[in-house]
């Protein structure tokens, strides 16, 4: 069992890498919608799904090539997310004052069940292959990937660039920023925050459906396809702490990636899934117990607190 | 018949479940999603121990519920400090790693689970048919029905709703937060235990599938559904959920792959739309349907404040303290105030400082601060903003640790000891920013804070009815005559988010006195109350004084300070610099140049 | 300028402003002083639109503003600096400055404001990649009060700047003040606990307690009394 040989350990590192890609990714869309607007947005998987089956049905259905039917459908998706927060989130915050994190779980909830069952409805329960390009095998070092890990990779690594350009240099990013950082002095210095986390939920949405597509050439599509991505964008995002830069949260996701690959060698696989939730929870009980470390990491004070 | 029957022990065993983690969401406010994972616990329990050991059904699940007892204190421990985000997050982890181990595990089956488990047999009763199943069930769920609602419905449980609705005002008043939370967590985890073997033992398996995620959200669904702290709401709320699917199959005549995944829409839209309008559930706290059924609708009364209403107070007690109006401002030295400070030299120490201070990180909030309190006295801290007066008061209750030096309450130390138990020993604060329990009456905000209550126990809870209703009756006079003190009496029945804020502030000094503490510090008692209301307020200071109680005020207002203090201590950068009474503080040129700056 | 008439305000249940009247000319400061908890900086939350407004009426600029938003408002020239937490801690000194400027598209008049604040605090200049939460406290006032400015404001709300400063800086800041209501016709609400130091630059005075205005005066009224212990 311990037998480790080293086309192994760089089998595992390459799928680690490109798997933390898409984990990466994935986290810095979570971390996006939780660090500036505070919804947890538990639907996020649905809309990760629904970025895939609207480009599968552009290929298929409709018969477009496949780069536009996946542009397309990922920037619908997107829309869609800004969608939930105008329509869904914000009355319903609005509503709720100081119990709004819960009660925005709870509809996140209920929207993530309701939708994963109206994809069913529509695209009926099975899994699908979903082609678009040929896939090709490389090597490299004798460890095998494929075209769509690199396509996976290499977007993660320029929407991540473009992140960060963008909040760098960009007046919207600035006030994506400047609302993380200080919501209350924003509204006195007049920043809209509404239409801010409009924007936060269109961008966040938009890294899961590019997440989504590359992850459904991979392997096959189902309308339950969305529900391991999501934790593993949850864990993450908060692992990375959810007001960090977007180079931060990537780079931790593909941390996470590789430690979830590597212990694959002492653990079975079904086991390896655990090993990034004993990390978390280890990590979370090491956080409650040290609370000022905590307490900067994160945009608002996150313990009951004086 | 027999399928409808299914659908029926299914709903009790839903319910049961569902009603476990009631107690820990709805009344202590702790949010989990891993319910399922505890009742995973149960089931494999059972299930491995009957199948391997043919072990009787009732020992495996008693076995299980310890097990989950266990397992959910332990996470009760980090999530004392967590808030609801990272509870969300703490409990998920938690849930996937309990599956990931039973999976991993090759004596729990694997992949596949515990499978052809043995008829549950309890005492000699074998049960078979899914008929035989209604009447275990139903005990089953009635018995923790009626766990959860004794330890809800109880002194207990009013304590829980106080750590629900603000942790730390509970902590002040005395109450082991922290205790209280693990041991809900415990309690709650090992009924899910309970409801998950039963689950097991009536689907003769147990598998990760079946206490997957996936079915932790349903639970928690039902109880978001039903109505968080209502126990008859969870039941209907598991009636609601469980029985969408055949009806929409067997009524509406929808097939059958198509009614499962319209009977998962409909709920999961049910919830976006239950958010948005009724976001306390179907049936909400307090709402009771036979009391409905009877015509009185809902167990909220309001009353209506009249324009311009004061409160009147406990006058018998005001004259008595023989209170007379005093002059305001103090510019000079009155006759009155120099016989109050010499009273206040003549008085026995009750609380004395030595040296105590704090920093964080490079700023200094405190530094050696020496401060006396004195029988039957009011003293004031003031000085300007930022001075660190509420720190003081966060100093000696605890709630801060100081870096050093001594805190001296009668003789004995309190340094290291937990705000409960600073409290307990009669050292209770009050808070600037008020903290009621806003969703509790102003009766049960004042009912908490009384000491020693026999049904704040849960082995008193358990063995001991008379007495904890014997006690209760007790506590609620106890509390009704401090809200008469403040002249609240009338607003026993209104919840507290329901109040002015001025009203907020006498419930809160009510609260405060209920402690029966030796010694109050109360932050800015009459800060930001209309000024028609701010003599009463001092008018009832003033009567506690003259119970004999020890009182220490922070107070920005200078008038409100002449009037009260009998010493007055001086703070500015952390430092106590001055003290005396408030006219001579005044005096000082020194000090007014700390207090407005330089010209 | 700004004319505030019976105004009442607070938070839900909690009103903590009573029938205050305030009046700020073009060009002017106004003094206002009270303690803690005397309902100072609600009025001014009020006034900018981020409290509601329970009663009474504020107009700017001779338009009712009763109502609007404190988005409008802050389009329509007001700006405001809290007390606490005035800078965006973890962005750099130009990110700050430039959040000033946040809605106003006209890069001209933008590089303008921006040379008129490097005029005043010329640190900013040298520390304009620096994170403003690093920065010593003096240096954060000038931080806000620059992206204050950078909205090309009409009226400036300042609550509490000399909180948390020494003397000296305390000076520096006021003295940057005054300059501004002088050459810019700007018109500033000046909260104050620290009396002394803010009566070389106001103009006129109020003094508020729970909630209410108890007393205006001139400058010179307030400078010839013995003690202000009264007045808290």
């Amino acid at each position: 069992m311990f037998a480790v040989t080293w086309l192994t350990v760089r089998q595992l590192t390459v799928d680690g890498i490109f798997r933390g890609c898409s984990f990466g990714l994935l986290g810095v869309g979570f971390a996006m919608i939780l660090g500036v607007t505070g919804r947890f947005h538990f639907a996020y998987g649905f809309t990760y799904t629904l970025a895939v089956y609207l480009a599968f049905t552009f290929t298929f259905r409709v018969d477009w090539p496949f780069w536009p039917s996946a542009i397309v459908a990922v920037l619908l998706t997107a829309c869609l997310g800004a969608g939930i927060e105008r329509v869904v989130y914000r009355p319903l915050a609005n509503n709720a004052g100081a119990t709004a994190l819960l009660a925005v779980f709870v509809a996140a909830l209920g929207l993530g069940i309701a939708g994963e069952n109206i994809i069913r409805l529509f695209w009926g329960s099975e899994s699908q292959a979903y082609f678009g390009p040929t896939q090709k095998v490389y090597t490299l070092w004798d460890a095998v990937y494929t075209n769509f890990d690199v396509w996976q990779g290499l977007s993660g690594v320029v929407i991540v660039i473009v992140l960060t350009l963008m909040l760098r240099f960009t007046s919207l990013g600035r006030r994506i920023k400047a609302t993380r950082s200080n919501p209350d002095l924003a509204r006195t210095i007049g920043i809209n925050a509404d239409n801010t986390y409009v924007i936060c939920f269109f961008i966040g949405t938009l890294c899961a459906g590019v997440s989504a597509v590359w992850y459904g050439l991979n392997l096959t599509v189902s309308p339950d396809m969305g529900a391991a991505p999501v934790i593993y964008s949850f864990v993450v995002a908060f692992l990375a702490g959810t007001a960090s830069s977007p180079v931060r949260v990537f780079l931790i996701g593909i941390v996470v990636a590789l430690i979830e690959q590597y212990s694959s060698i002492w653990l079975s696989v079904r086991w390896t899934q655990s090993a990034v939730f004993v990390v978390l929870v280890l990590y979370l009980t090491y956080l409650a117990f040290n609370a000022s470390t905590f307490r900067t990491k994160f945009r608002r004070p996150k313990l009951a607190g004086i | 018949m027999d399928l409808w029957i299914n659908y029926l022990d299914q709903i009790l065993i839903y319910a049961t479940l569902a009603l476990s983690l009631n107690l820990l969401l709805g009344y202590a406010g702790q949010v989990s999603v891993a319910h399922a994972s505890f009742a995973a616990v149960g089931g494999y329990a059972m299930g491995y121990l009957t199948q391997q050991y043919h072990w009787n059904f009732l020992v495996g699940t008693l076995i299980g519920m310890v097990l989950a007892f266990v397992i959910g204190s332990l996470v009760a421990l980090p999530a004392l400090k967590l808030t609801v985000e990272y509870l969300i997050l703490l409990t998920l982890g938690v849930s996937y790693v309990i599956l990931a181990l039973l999976v991993a595990t090759p004596s729990m089956g694997g992949t596949y689970g515990l499978i052809n488990l043995p008829n549950a047999d309890i005492l000699g009763w074998h049960l078979r048919n899914p008929i035989d199943w209604v009447i275990p069930s139903l005990v089953g769920m009635l018995f923790v029905y009626a766990i959860c609602r004794r330890i809800g419905e109880s002194p207990l449980g009013r304590v829980l709703k106080g750590i629900r609705e603000d942790p730390i005002s509970t902590q002040s008043l005395g109450k082991n937060v922290f205790g209280y939370k693990v041991a809900v967590f415990g309690i709650s985890s090992s009924l899910a235990a309970f409801a998950g073997s039963m689950l097991s033992a009536w689907l003769k398996l147990a598998t990760p599938g079946l206490f997957g995620f996936a079915f932790s959200l349903t639970i928690f669904a039902i109880v978001i559904f039903g109505g968080m702290g209502n126990l008859n709401g969870t039941i209907f709320g598991a009636v609601v959920v469980v029985l969408l699917e055949p009806v929409l199959r067997r009524v509406i005549k929808m097939e059958a792959s198509r009614s499962a995944v319209v009977q998962l829409i409909i709920y999961g839209l049910a919830l976006v739309v239950l958010m948005r309008v009724r976001p306390q559930g179907a049936l909400p706290e307090g709402f009771s349907p036979w009391r409905w059924l009877r015509g009185q609708r809902g167990p909220v009364k309001r009353v209506e404040m009249a324009e311009g209403w004061v409160p009147q107070g406990n006058i018998a007690v005001r004259e008595h303290a023989g209170i007379d109006s005093m002059p305001s401002g103090g510019e000079t030295i009155n006759e009155a105030e120099r016989r109050r400070e010499r009273s206040w030299h003549d008085a026995p120490v009750v609380l004395q400082t030595n040296g105590i201070g704090k920093r964080f990180g490079g700023i200094v909030a405190a530094r050696d601060l020496d401060i006396q309190l004195r029988k039957g006295t009011i003293t004031a801290l003031v000085g300007p903003n930022g001075a660190g007066k509420t720190t003081v008061f966060n100093l000696l209750t605890g709630f801060i640790p100081p870096d050093g030096g001594s805190i001296k309450l009668n003789g004995e130390e309190l340094i290291g000891l937990n705000p409960n138990t600073v409290a307990r020993k009669g050292l209770v604060r009050s808070f600037q920013d008020v903290r009621l329990f806003s969703r509790l009456t102003c009766l049960q905000n004042v009912m908490l804070a009384v000491q020693h209550q026999a049904g704040e126990n849960f082995t008193t809870l358990t063995f001991s009815h008379k007495k904890v209703k014997s006690v209760e009756g007790q506590t609620r006079a106890k509390a009704m005559d401090w809200l008469g003190f403040v002249g609240m009496a009338e607003f026993a029945d209104v919840p507290a988010g329901g109040l002015s804020y001025g009203q907020t502030k006498l419930i809160s000094l009510a609260r405060v006195l209920a402690t029966e503490a030796d010694v109050l510090l109360l932050d800015e008692p009459a800060s930001g109350i209309d000024t028609k209301w701010v003599d009463t307020m001092l008018d009832l200071i003033e009567a506690v004084r003259e119970q004999g109680r020890t009182v220490c005020v922070v107070e920005h207002n200078l008038h409100v300070v002449g009037r009260l203090a009998d010493h007055t201590y001086f703070m500015e950068l952390g430092e106590i610099t001055a003290q005396g009474t408030i006219a001579e503080l005044t005096n000082t040129p020194r000090l007014a140049e700390a207090y407005f700056g330089t010209d | 300028m700004l004319q505030i008439t019976k105004l009442q305000a607070g938070y839900g249940r909690k009103q903590v402003v009573f029938d205050v009247d305030l009046t700020v000319g073009h060009g002017e400061i106004l003094g206002v002083f009270g303690h803690n908890g005397s309902g100072k900086s609600t009025t001014i939350r009020t006034i900018l639109g981020i409290t509601p407004v329970l009663g009474g009426t504020i107009e700017f600029n001779g338009k009712n503003v009763t109502k609007s938003s404190s988005r409008a408002n802050v389009k329509a020239g007001m700006a405001m600096i809290p007390s606490e937490r005035f800078v965006f801690a973890d962005l750099t000194v130009i990110d700050n400055l430039l959040l000033g400027a946040a809605n106003d598209p006209n890069t001209d008049r933008r590089a303008q404001r921006l040379e008129l604040v490097r005029g005043l605090f010329p640190i900013l200049v040298e520390r304009s990649g620096q994170l403003a939460g690093t920065m010593s406290g003096g240096q954060q006032r000038m931080v806000s009060l620059g992206m204050a400015l950078m909205a090309n404001p009409t009226l400036l709300m300042l609550d509490e700047p000399s909180l948390g400063l020494a003397p000296a800086v305390v000076q520096q800041i006021f003295a940057t003040v005054r300059k501004l209501a002088d050459d810019e016709g700007l018109s500033v609400l000046l909260l104050e606990q620290n009396v002394g130091q803010a009566l070389r630059i106001v103009d006129r005075v109020s003094v508020m307690r729970s909630g209410r205005v108890i007393l205006e005066e001139t400058v010179e009224q307030m400078r010839a009394r013995d003690s202000y212990w009264e007045l808290f």
